[in-house]
């Protein structure tokens, strides 16, 4: 270890985890666009812009637990799936005139209940999870065109909107109702219960996991229900936000939801990954397209962005691991 | 098919006879027959399925599907994926477009296409290869970046009112078969020939079956991880050329589902998500059965809405039903 600096210690520090490393990304675009754009370090703006991350974080959740199950396990159908909970919600309300919040619930569970689907085809039937949801991205996606014809459902009653259009103490009130408690028991699930040590022995160790009496295609059905239950959930305050269900409301979100959970340090090998790097990813993705487009950068290139942090923060990561600190 | 025969002289009968039965239990021989009992229920429920007319729709529309599946096979083959292929056939479709609306010839049109492609893919392995990015997060970053770059390019207009520069490819059939058709197995014969008989091809094949072993075994992985996603931009450089070619028009979500389209063709196909087993030619039987059944929604005049549903649905039937048999045999 010779010449090892204190430059080298705390870079070594940040690029050994990725949730520091992120943090390290959320500062700098943060202070960047604090001095740079004048209505970016507002605190209307900071609160403000938490509400357009919910959705994507959400899906991301559910991607996370996906993936850290590992055995290639990867979830294409979210985006579908918030799509055909949102239309299950907006035609129990609009055609079946059940009350809008009992609509709401039966949608996230609809979410629930495809995401078993999946979990079934995957571990009953054993077909890979990348060709299961893969053709349930078509599925779901095509009957909610086939439900609604294409045509978006409007017209919910005014009091369903509370959900993604007020405000609390100037936080969006989906941040304090839903995706803070939702990423609180998801973090305990994790850290903290017997489910969740099962998770990531799965993810990491099929063999092992399977030699110490876990059963390991229980856990890997419980994570795809559960993805499916988040993409509901997501269905529902989406359309809370935009006051409609739109049959496509969730093309292509799977591949941003993967991105951002993979981008918060999630392995797409399995066994690795949490909450904490998952939410950073969710940040920095949100703050960035808040930024940019607060700073005249043309919306088109938000999208880009996304793909382009992906890549240059892996890359970086990557470099800075394996050049300037070693082999850790 | 000689070369297999000649070999088979060779062989005891008893041999032989196990080597026709797996040619038959062969996932190629599989799709080919679900393609053919498909074409023929089809044709008996609206008796239109085999006419020159609708034969020569369905393969025009499975030629772009089945060019780039050529490429992808290869990348899954190493037990990789890209699934920028449709933002990477947008932009090479707007570079095509412009080059056309230039009044550039066919050639330069073409080997511009076919350059475009081959950078963009040559990125992606090199993001593989040299960054030490995994496959799939290295393509979804460039999926997004690249559907942003054809926003950019076309500064939310689009081409269209093209010079008939690229029709004869896109739209032209030679002995009543579709050009695109054509160019299709030609490139599939190239592929089949690389992964067959060149050492290249097995290298693929080893890469994909235990990636350390290969290396042992002293294959260059940087070298095989680059020229598959290379190969399979050149093919999408290709493809673009012959989209544009139909389509005539060139719109900032041209391409966009497109990745899905082409790796179902390939699952489908039989070949492996996990890499190491696959074959080219199923990839391509596996394009043809996608562009069938959607050309059998429009005979059966269904709604097209429904193509989803019944893509997906083939999708788990023909891989579900292929593991349960195998499983049975086992």
């Amino acid at each position: 270890m010779v010449g090892v600096t204190r430059g080298d210690r705390l870079l070594r520090l940040v690029a050994s985890d990725r949730p520091r490393f992120l943090l390290g990304v959320l500062l700098l675009a943060v202070a960047v666009f604090a001095l740079t754009t004048p209505d970016f370090a507002t605190l209307y703006n900071l609160f403000n812009m938490t509400q357009y991350g919910v959705e994507i974080g959400l899906l991301a959740l559910g991607e996370t637990l996906v993936i850290i199950s590992g055995g290639g396990s990867i979830d294409l159908s979210v985006g579908s799936i918030l799509s055909l909970s949102g239309v299950v919600l907006g035609l129990l309300t609009m055609q079946a005139h059940i009350n809008v919040w009992v609509s709401a619930l039966l949608g996230v569970l609809a979410g629930g209940a495809l995401g078993a689907l999946n979990a079934v085809l995957i571990t009953v039937v054993g077909i890979p999870a990348l060709i299961v949801t893969l053709g349930t991205l078509y599925a779901y996606a095509s009957a909610a065109l086939v439900l609604t014809n294409t045509v978006p459902i409007s017209g919910l009653p005014a009091g369903f909107f509370v959900l993604g259009q007020r405000h609390v103490l100037g936080i969006p009130l989906q941040v304090v109702v839903v995706f803070l408690p939702v990423a609180l028991l998801l973090h305990y699930l994790l850290r903290h219960t017997v489910f969740g040590r099962a998770l990531y022995s799965v993810g990491t160790n099929e063999v092992a996991a399977r030699f110490a009496a876990i059963d390991v295609r229980a856990v890997r059905f419980w994570v795809f229900t559960v993805s499916g239950l988040l993409a509901g959930l997501a269905s529902a305050v989406m359309t809370s936000r935009v006051a409609s269900a739109r049959p496509d409301a969730g093309m292509g979100y799977e591949l941003q939801a993967i991105t951002v959970a993979v981008l918060g340090g999630t392995s797409i090998m399995g066994g690795e990954g949490t909450v904490l790097g998952t939410i950073l990813g969710v940040l920095v993705i949100t703050v960035l397209s808040n930024g940019l487009q607060l700073a005249g950068v043309h919306p088109i290139w938000q999208l880009g962005t996304v793909g382009l942090v992906l890549v240059v923060t892996v890359l970086v990561n990557q470099w800075l691991l394996r050049h300037r600190v070693g082999v850790l | 098919m000689p070369a297999l025969l000649l070999e088979g002289a060779r062989v005891p009968v008893s041999r032989l006879r196990s080597r026709g039965a797996s040619l038959l239990r062969s996932r190629e021989a599989s799709v080919a027959a679900f393609t053919v009992a498909l074409g023929v229920s089809l044709h008996v429920a609206t008796g239109r399925f085999f006419s020159l007319e609708n034969l020569t729709n369905v393969l025009l529309d499975s030629a772009t599907t089945a060019i780039v599946a050529l490429g992808m096979t290869l990348v899954i083959l190493t037990g990789g994926i890209d699934v920028s292929v449709g933002s990477m056939l947008g932009v090479v479709s707007v570079a095509v477009g412009y080059a056309t609306a230039a009044h550039w010839r066919l050639v330069p049109v073409s080997l511009a296409g076919i350059a475009t492609g081959l950078l963009l893919g040559g990125l992606n392995g090199a993001l593989v290869a040299y960054g030490g990015i995994m496959p799939i997060i290295a393509t979804l970053g460039t999926l997004s970046i690249l559907r942003a770059l054809t926003f950019q390019l076309l500064r939310a207009r689009w081409i269209s009112d093209l010079p008939p520069t690229l029709q004869p490819l896109g739209l032209g059939t030679l002995l009543h078969v579709p050009v695109a058709t054509w160019v299709a197995l030609a490139l599939a014969a190239g592929v089949v020939y690389l992964t067959t008989y060149r050492p290249m091809g097995r290298h693929i094949y080893a890469v994909g079956g235990n990636a350390e072993a290969a290396r042992l075994a002293g294959i260059d992985l940087t070298r095989v991880t680059l020229l598959v996603y290379a190969i399979t931009g050149a093919l999408v450089g290709i493809a673009a050329l012959v989209y544009v070619g139909q389509t005539g028009i060139v719109q900032s979500n041209t391409g966009a589902g497109f990745e899905l389209q082409v790796i179902a063709a390939v699952v489908l196909g039989g070949t492996s998500i996990l890499g190491g087993r696959g074959s080219p030619l199923g990839s391509v039987l596996g394009a043809l059965l996608v562009a069938e059944m959607k050309n059998g929604l429009i005979l059966l005049n269904i709604s097209g809405l429904a193509e989803g549903m019944v893509t997906g649905a083939l999708i788990l039937l023909a891989v579900g039903a292929d593991l349960l048999r195998r499983r049975g045999r086992w």
